[in-house]
């Protein structure tokens, strides 16, 4: 149970090693982004999976669960509110067409025309 | 094994720590932060495994709780002022 329990918490912390290493050198804010906000989240929860088979006690495991709930809950709404605040400052390679700025231009011109063409 | 855990979490933080110092912009910086925040929070779990107790577990809830605060009032301040 101990192996276990060590092949787990070495895991996770591998996996926010990774995410550290994508944030330095990953090219632009949204790859960072990437790499910043997944791969630590799942080190946490591999991290407290493998301390609670450890510590095995009851408080460490409501504990831990409750972390791991929280942290799943608030990663992507963070990412979420980070990547729509930094949109406008950063400008970004898209490698498709950018449709959340045709709609905008369309919402604030409220050409509603612009909004009912399919996309390209 | 816990320490090889330990200095793994290590290297991450001096990368997270690397863009929270130098990113171009205020939201690289954040990311840098909200990184080392999660970084933060395995370590004090690996501590808390390593010294085989779980009387500091309930400290991860309030770093967890303060990290998802601080981005997210982050990310309101970059959306009204800018850059």
């Amino acid at each position: 149970m101990s192996a276990l329990s060590d092949v787990l918490i070495v895991a996770g912390a591998a996996l926010a090693m990774i995410g550290g290493i994508g944030a330095v050198r990953f090219r632009d804010l949204y790859s960072r982004m990437h790499a910043a906000a997944k791969a630590p989240t799942l080190g946490l929860v591999l991290v407290a999976i493998g301390a609670a088979i450890a510590i095995d006690t009851l408080l460490a495991y409501t504990t831990l669960l409750l972390v791991v709930i929280l942290q799943l809950l608030s990663s992507p709404v963070g990412a979420h509110a980070l990547s729509r605040a930094s949109r406008r400052q950063t400008p970004v390679a898209l490698d498709g067409p950018d449709h959340l700025t045709r709609d905008e231009a369309a919402a604030t011109s409220r050409d509603h025309s612009a909004m009912s063409e399919p996309p390209e | 094994m816990t320490s090889l855990a330990l200095v793994l979490l290590a290297i991450g933080a001096a990368g997270f720590l690397f863009r929270l110092l130098r990113g171009p912009s205020l939201s690289d910086r954040v990311v840098g932060l909200d990184g080392l925040q999660s970084i933060v929070v395995i370590a004090i779990i690996v501590a808390a495994a390593r010294a085989d107790s779980g009387i500091t577990i309930e400290t991860v809830l309030v770093a967890v709780l303060v990290g998802f605060v601080g981005t997210t009032a982050l990310s309101r301040f970059i959306e009204r002022r800018g850059n």
